[in-house]
């Protein structure tokens, strides 16, 4: 048995675990209380306002503050590395964390609003906090085998959400869902089983550390590159790139709008922060001859690490992505159709610098990629989020969300207007506002990649974005008032929660600079392996083998 | 489903899967077993008693109740105690993560008390994690029974 590390918690470790604490003694809660529905709402916003604590003292006291550590670790049960499970909080977490928190009470105050009859809805708020457990879980542990179950307790959620209303629709779009995610995570397993075969470890610093010496530890990194593709692909689910985009209009219309909001600005994300983690702190150590050639094209993909066949098989998901969500966004006639493809395209937007960064030799564009791809998510979550709160207000108001039904909105409601059209301009990318600075810094990044391709692809992409943009717009802001539209009462909670987001959006605009300081440390936590490793310090297995069971 | 054979066989096995399902909880913490599995075999039993005896069985015959047929599944008494089962199991299986904070010691730090000269058993280990193991083993319980019943009622 390995001893026990005696040493006392700090505050720092404390706080890496605080925000997943606070969130499953809350879903617990909810469910206890399920027979008086104003306890339960009470505890759920008490638990939500501790949650947005919780990770504000992370962003402050772990990255941001002037003599901040800028990584914290916490090994659960006292089991050191990598033997038991290690949380970890550094910049990059921290930073996804913020976005999930801000989008996630926006989300809440919305299901506060649009959920009358609490006691028939006994379930809606564990779920709900079991869904942010999943996704905070996801987002702070150090260990593949971790992040796996994180997936499933954020999945198993989703999936309820997904059939949540129970019309036939709701079942059917519930079915494929749960049946290419039950794939997918048969997939991760077997992604995750072939690295411990390979490697003979799952905590992501041990890994790093293996993987950048094999010689040292006997290990022959060969199938990694493989196994670190069927992992990609698993994220790729998760984020709705294409091929694998197929779920999302289905899922995302059935859902509701205020969960849409949330698996739209949280769940993808976490696909997204998979990709960056595992890519770039685990992955990017090994050195590796790939060489690949793209059959029919004459392509050879080469490179000296896993990194450069990912970025490759990025750039095509991503380009595919950004082509298919814009031109499937453009023919929808409803509301979350064309916000749900829009999705799509958007992730390809952000996959795009990812993959960039993985393909380039150069320290500096590596690390702008990150910081681009990260800056756009931010964006992507505020503005997506915000417009599918609006369908949820929307089809409150009117009934409807069916583009063919509604007409002249902007005049019914102005700040519901307003509110959308912020987030429609930031979609596309107009400044002040948050969309500007992501698209700015993706363009940015290509531009200096000097890759015309991607910069074309891109220029479509945002044309594309336009045209759906103005369309949606047109159709359901402008002309003539439709019968639904003359009757609609907004309520006046929800719109509040979409101005607040608006103001949002435009204030990560106007006040960029701290944005950009906190992506930057998130850029450059999520590249710099070493400090990872450090930070966890994982105890070497060799070592306890020879010396009996010591513990450093 | 209930012939004679099927009603004999049940009798036996019922008390033995019981049997086995406890001594897998409590050997969990340092042998093969634990809440999950012995919480899937307990389960199991009560399956072959739905596939018996029927469903309003163990409320009419065991805890002579009178069950009204009709009732719509998900609002039966049984299914709510169920309910009421999967709830205490995830408060324990939580509360015993959390109480290690109390002593400044990791979330889930577990430890063992043991005792010599035990009547029969003579040296009897108490792991701390057993706590945790009769969370997950009523999650499991109460989780699994009430899909069995529910759907089992359609």
């Amino acid at each position: 048995m390995i001893p026990m590390a005696a040493v006392p918690i700090g505050t720092d470790a404390q706080l890496v675990i605080a925000p997943m604490l606070i969130v499953l003694a809350t879903a617990v809660a909810t469910l206890l209380l399920g027979q008086r529905p104003r306890a339960r709402a009470a505890v759920s916003v008490a638990g939500a306002v501790a949650y947005a604590i919780a990770v504000a003292a992370i962003d402050w006291y772990i990255v941001l503050a002037p003599d901040a550590p800028g990584i914290a670790t916490y090994q659960v049960g006292d089991w050191p590395a990598p033997f038991g499970i290690t949380l970890v909080a550094d910049g990059l977490s921290a930073f996804l964390l913020t976005m999930v928190a801000t989008i996630g009470i926006a989300s809440f105050v919305f299901s506060m609003r649009v959920l009358p009859e609490l006691d028939r809805r006994s379930y809606y708020f564990p779920l709900f906090h079991f869904l942010m457990l999943g996704v905070t879980g996801a987002f702070l542990t150090g260990d593949l085998f971790n992040l796996f179950v994180w997936f499933e307790v954020m999945l198993m959620a989703s999936y309820i959400f997904v059939a949540y209303d129970g019309g036939p629709q709701h079942t059917r779009a519930a079915f494929w869902y749960v049946a290419l995610n039950l794939l997918a995570s048969a997939v991760f397993l077997l992604g995750v089983g072939g690295i411990y075969a390979t490697t003979g470890t799952l905590n992501m610093a041990d890994l790093a550390q293996r993987l950048a010496e094999p010689a040292a530890y006997g290990i022959d990194p060969g199938p990694v590159v493989g196994l670190l593709a069927l992992l990609l692909s698993v994220f790729a689910i998760k984020a709705g790139l294409v091929p694998f985009q197929f779920w999302i209009p289905t899922a995302y219309r059935a859902a509701p709008p205020q969960v849409t909001a949330l698996l739209a600005g949280a769940t993808k994300k976490v696909g997204i922060y998979a990709i960056i983690r595992l890519s770039f702190t685990v992955f990017a150590g090994a050195q590796l001859g790939v060489a690949l050639e793209i059959p029919g094209v004459g392509v050879v993909v080469s490179g000296d690490s896993p990194l450069a066949f990912m970025g490759a098989a990025l750039f095509v998901m991503a380009a595919a992505s950004i082509l298919v969500g814009g031109l499937g966004a453009v023919g929808r006639d409803s509301l979350e159709g064309v916000f749900a493809y829009s999705s799509i395209g958007q992730v390809g937007f952000i996959a795009i610098p990812v993959a960039i960064a993985a393909t380039t030799a150069s320290p500096d564009l590596r690390h702008l990629g990150i910081l681009a791809a990260l800056i756009y998510a931010l964006n992507h979550t505020l503005a997506k989020g915000l417009l599918f709160l609006s369908v949820g207000a929307v089809r409150t108001a009117t009934g409807t969300s069916r583009l063919a039904d509604l007409g002249g909105l902007a005049r019914r409601s102005p700040p519901l207007a307003i509110a959308f059209f912020v987030a429609a301009l930031s979609l596309v990318g107009i400044p002040p506002l948050s969309g500007f600075f992501g698209k700015f810094l993706v363009f940015d990044a290509a531009a200096r990649a000097e890759t015309v391709p991607v910069l074309v692809l891109l220029l479509v992409g945002s044309l594309l974005t336009i045209a759906y943009a103005t369309r949606t717009w047109n159709r359901s802001f402008w002309g003539v008032q439709s019968p639904a539209v003359e009757d609609a009462t907004p309520d006046s909670v929800q719109v509040a929660v979409l101005l607040g987001l608006a103001a949002a959006i435009l204030a990560v605009g106007v006040g960029f600079e701290p944005v950009y300081r906190f992506a930057d440390a998130a850029a450059t936590a999520a590249l710099d392996s070493e400090a990872y490793v450090d930070a966890v310090s994982p105890t070497d297995i060799e070592s306890l083998d020879s010396s009996g069971g010591g513990h450093s | 489903m209930t012939t004679v054979i099927m009603r004999t066989t049940a009798r036996a096995v019922v008390p033995i899967i019981f049997v086995v399902a406890a001594s897998l909880f409590v050997e969990g913490h340092n042998l093969p077993g634990g809440g999950f599995i012995a919480g899937v075999l307990t389960t199991t039993a009560f399956a072959i008693i739905y596939l018996t005896f029927g469903l309003d069985f163990l409320e009419r015959a065991v805890l002579g109740r009178d069950v009204d047929p009709g009732k719509e599944p998900a609002r039966d008494r049984i299914v709510v105690a169920y309910h009421r089962l999967f709830a205490f199991g995830l408060t324990v299986a939580v509360g015993s993560g959390l109480v290690p904070l109390l002593f400044g010691r990791p979330f889930l730090t577990q430890t063992f008390v043991e005792f010599e000269g035990v009547p029969i058993y003579h040296h009897l280990e108490v792991a701390s994690a057993l706590a945790f193991d009769l969370g997950v083993y009523c999650v499991v319980v109460g989780g699994l029974l009430t899909i069995l019943s529910v759907v089992g009622a359609e």
